[in-house]
C-alpha cells in the first residue's frame, strides 16, 4: 500500500494491556494547569524505568472542568492496578499539591478506584475538610497559597499500552517534521496520550539485550548507522527513524490515533522525504492487541493497493 | 398496584402516624390488603380504609392528596419511590428516610428530615423546629441526602447534622446547626441567633454574617476553589453560590475544639 509515495508495510504494532487512569487538573490560567500536568506526566516515558507512563491527554477549556477554570487531562498508564495506586498518588503529591492555584478531580467515573485525596489529604495535618454530597466527596486542604481542592479518588479503565508506528525518513529533518505533524494531528484524539519526549521516541527498543539484567536494547534493525553490520529492515535511503508510541483508553482508541497520525505523516508525503511507514512488534509474542497498518489505512483516501 | 392515591375522607380529628406507610410497602399491596392496614389514630389504630379514601396512581407513587397538619411521619423510612403531598404534613416526615423522593406542597412540622441519611426530600412551605436534626436523646442529625426547605426553617434546624445538604431558602431560626458534627446547611435568608454553638466540623453558607458564639474566629476573606466547585456540582447550591469566588470564612465552635465554618460572601 502506498499513500501519497509513502509506503505504508505490510507490519503491526504490538500493544499489551495496561490499567490507566485520567485526572484532571484545573488551575487560575492555562499555563499553570498546563505547568502542572507537564510536572505531573514528566518522567513518565516508558513502564520499563518510570514506573508508568503519562502524559497530556488534552487542554480543557474552563467550561469543561469541574471548577470552571482553564485545566488539562492527563492519563496515567501502569502495568497494573496496584502499580497505579502507588504511582498516582506519589506524582499528585509531589506534583499537583505542590503547583501554585491548582485543583485536581476525578477524570473517570467507573473501574477500581485509584485513590486521590484519600491518601493526601494528611498533608493537612488535621485541618483537612471534607465534602460530600450525593456519591461524590472531595477534600480541602489548606496550603500557604490558599486551598488545594481535590477529589477523594478516581476511576481506572483497562487500557492498551505500547500502540506504535515507525517513520522512516531520508534525513532527520525530514523524520523530525512528519513526527511532528503526526503528534499534533493526534492530539486531537481522545482517550489517548503519547507518552515519549513531545510524543516522539528516537531510541525504539526491542525485547532483549546480550547484557544480562537488561529488558531492552535499541532496535537495531531500525538503526541507519548499523544498517549492513546487522539485519537491517531499512531500506538503503532511510537515514533516519523515528517512533510514535500510544497508549490509549481502549483498543479504537489506540486504533484512530494510529489511523490519524499515519496519514499526517504521509501527508508530508514523499516529496518531504518520507520513504516508508514501520510499526515494532517482537513476533505476536509481547501483547494480544494488534494493530495491522494495512487494514487501519485502508480506508484512508489515496492509499493504493 | 403499581401506585396509591391517599384522600382523606373527612378533617382529621386525631394524630394519625403515617411512619412506615411508604411507597415500596404499600404499593406492591392490594386494594383489600390496603384497606385493612392498620395505623395509629389517635390512641387507637384503624384500618387505613375508615380515614382515607384508596385509589391508584402511577407507578411507584404514593400520593396523599390534600394534607393535615395532624399527619405524622409522612415518609417516615422511606427507601424508594416517590411520595408527594399535596398540602402540609405534621411532625417527623420523613424521618430516618434513606433514599426515594419526598415532595411536600404544604408546611411542615417539628423534625422533619430528622436523621435522615439518603433520598431527597422538598419543601414548598415551612418548617417547623429541629428540621434535619437528631431525634430526642439521639446523636446524630441528618447524615445524608438532600433536604430542601422553600420557606422558613424553625430553631435548631440541622442540629447535631454530621453529612449531607440542608437547603433553607428562607430564614432560620435560633440556633442552626448547634452541635453540628459535619456536612452543609445553607440558608437565603437570615439566620437566628446562637447558630453553630458547638460545632465540631460541617459548613454553614450564609449571606451576611450571622450572630455567632463567643466561640468563633474570622480568619478573614479567601478566594476558594470549593465554591465553585460546590456551585457547578451541587445544582441546589448553584443559585446560592453562583458568582461566588471570595468568601469571608469564620471558623468554630474553637470553645469546643471545633473547626467548622461560617462562609458568607466576601
Amino acid at each position: 500500500m502506498i499513500i501519497n509515495g509513502v509506503e505504508i508495510r505490510d507490519n503491526f504494532a504490538e500493544a499489551f494491556p495496561m490499567v490507566g487512569t485520567r485526572l484532571i487538573v484545573t488551575a487560575d490560567t492555562p499555563e499553570w494547569a498546563l505547568t502542572a500536568g507537564r510536572t505531573t506526566t514528566g518522567f513518565a516515558t516508558s513502564v520499563i524505568g518510570c514506573g508508568c507512563e503519562a502524559g497530556i491527554e488534552r487542554m480543557l477549556a474552563p467550561e469543561e472542568t469541574p471548577d470552571g477554570r482553564p485545566g488539562v487531562s492527563l492519563l496515567i498508564f501502569a502495568m497494573d492496578f496496584g502499580s497505579l495506586k502507588k504511582v498516582v498518588p506519589l506524582r499528585l503529591g509531589q506534583c499537583v499539591l505542590t503547583c501554585p492555584t491548582t485543583a485536581c478531580y476525578a477524570g473517570v467515573e467507573g473501574g477500581k478506584r485509584v485513590p486521590l485525596a484519600k491518601t493526601i489529604r494528611y498533608f493537612a495535618d488535621g485541618h483537612q475538610i471534607s465534602k460530600k454530597i450525593g456519591d461524590k466527596r472531595f477534600w480541602r486542604l489548606p496550603v500557604m497559597e490558599g486551598e488545594f481542592v481535590c477529589d477523594e479518588d478516581t476511576g481506572s479503565v483497562e487500557g492498551v499500552g505500547g500502540g506504535n508506528f515507525l517513520i522512516l525518513a531520508r534525513s532527520r529533518a525530514a523524520a523530525l517534521h512528519a513526527a511532528e505533524a503526526a503528534v499534533a494531528a493526534m492530539g486531537k484524539v481522545e482517550g489517548v496520550i503519547l507518552p515519549f519526549p513531545g510524543g516522539v521516541v528516537r531510541s525504539g527498543s526491542k525485547v532483549g539485550s546480550k547484557y544480562k539484567g537488561l529488558f531492552a536494547s535499541t532496535n537495531d534493525a531500525y538503526c541507519p548507522t548499523l544498517r549492513g553490520a546487522v539485519p537491517s529492515a531499512l531500506p538503503p535511503e532511510v537515514a533516519s527513524v523515528l517512533e510514535i508510541v500510544i497508549d490509549g483508553f481502549s483498543f479504537e482508541a489506540v486504533s484512530e490515533a494510529t489511523k490519524v497520525g499515519v496519514a499526517a505523516v504521509c501527508a508530508v508525503g514523499a516529496e518531504g522525504g518520507v520513504v516508508a511507514v514501520d510499526a515494532g512488534n517482537y513476533g505476536g509474542n509481547l501483547g494480544p492487541f494488534h494493530f495491522k497498518l494495512r487494514e487501519i489505512m485502508k480506508d484512508s483516501t489515496g492509499g493504493e493497493p | 398496584m403499581s401506585g396509591v392515591s391517599l384522600k382523606p375522607r373527612a378533617p382529621l380529628e386525631a394524630r394519625v402516624d403515617l411512619s412506615g406507610i411508604t411507597p415500596a410497602v404499600i404499593c406492591p399491596l392490594t386494594l383489600r390488603e390496603l384497606e385493612h392496614l392498620p395505623v395509629p389514630h389517635g390512641g387507637r389504630s384503624v384500618p387505613l380504609a375508615e380515614l382515607f379514601f384508596i385509589e391508584g396512581a402511577p407507578e411507584g407513587v404514593l400520593l396523599i392528596e390534600i394534607g393535615d397538619a395532624r399527619l405524622d411521619g409522612v415518609g417516615a423510612g422511606m427507601s424508594e419511590g416517590e411520595l408527594i403531598v399535596d398540602g402540609r404534613v405534621g411532625a417527623w416526615a420523613g424521618r430516618g428516610m434513606a433514599g426515594g423522593v419526598l415532595r411536600i406542597a404544604g408546611d411542615a412540622g417539628d423534625f422533619l428530615g430528622a436523621e435522615m441519611s439518603g433520598g431527597r426530600i422538598e419543601l414548598a412551605g415551612h418548617a417547623g423546629a429541629r428540621a434535619g436534626a437528631a431525634g430526642s436523646g439521639s446523636r446524630r442529625g441528618l447524615s445524608g441526602g438532600v433536604l430542601k426547605i422553600g420557606g422558613t426553617a424553625g430553631p435548631r434546624a440541622a442540629e447535631r447534622q454530621r453529612g449531607g445538604l440542608i437547603v433553607i431558602a428562607g430564614d432560620a431560626g435560633d440556633g442552626l446547626a448547634t452541635d453540628m458534627i459535619a456536612g452543609t446547611v445553607s440558608v437565603g435568608g437570615a439566620i437566628g441567633p446562637l447558630a453553630g454553638r458547638g460545632m465540631k466540623r460541617g459548613t454553614i453558607l450564609a449571606q451576611a454574617r450571622p450572630e455567632l458564639p463567643a466561640g468563633f474566629v474570622d480568619t478573614g476573606v479567601h478566594e476558594l476553589v470549593a465554591l465553585r466547585l460546590l456551585a457547578r456540582r451541587v445544582p441546589e447550591l448553584k443559585d446560592m453560590l453562583g458568582g461566588w469566588t471570595h468568601a469571608r470564612r469564620i471558623v468554630g465552635d474553637t470553645l469546643m475544639g471545633g473547626q467548622g465554618e461560617v462562609l458568607m460572601p466576601g
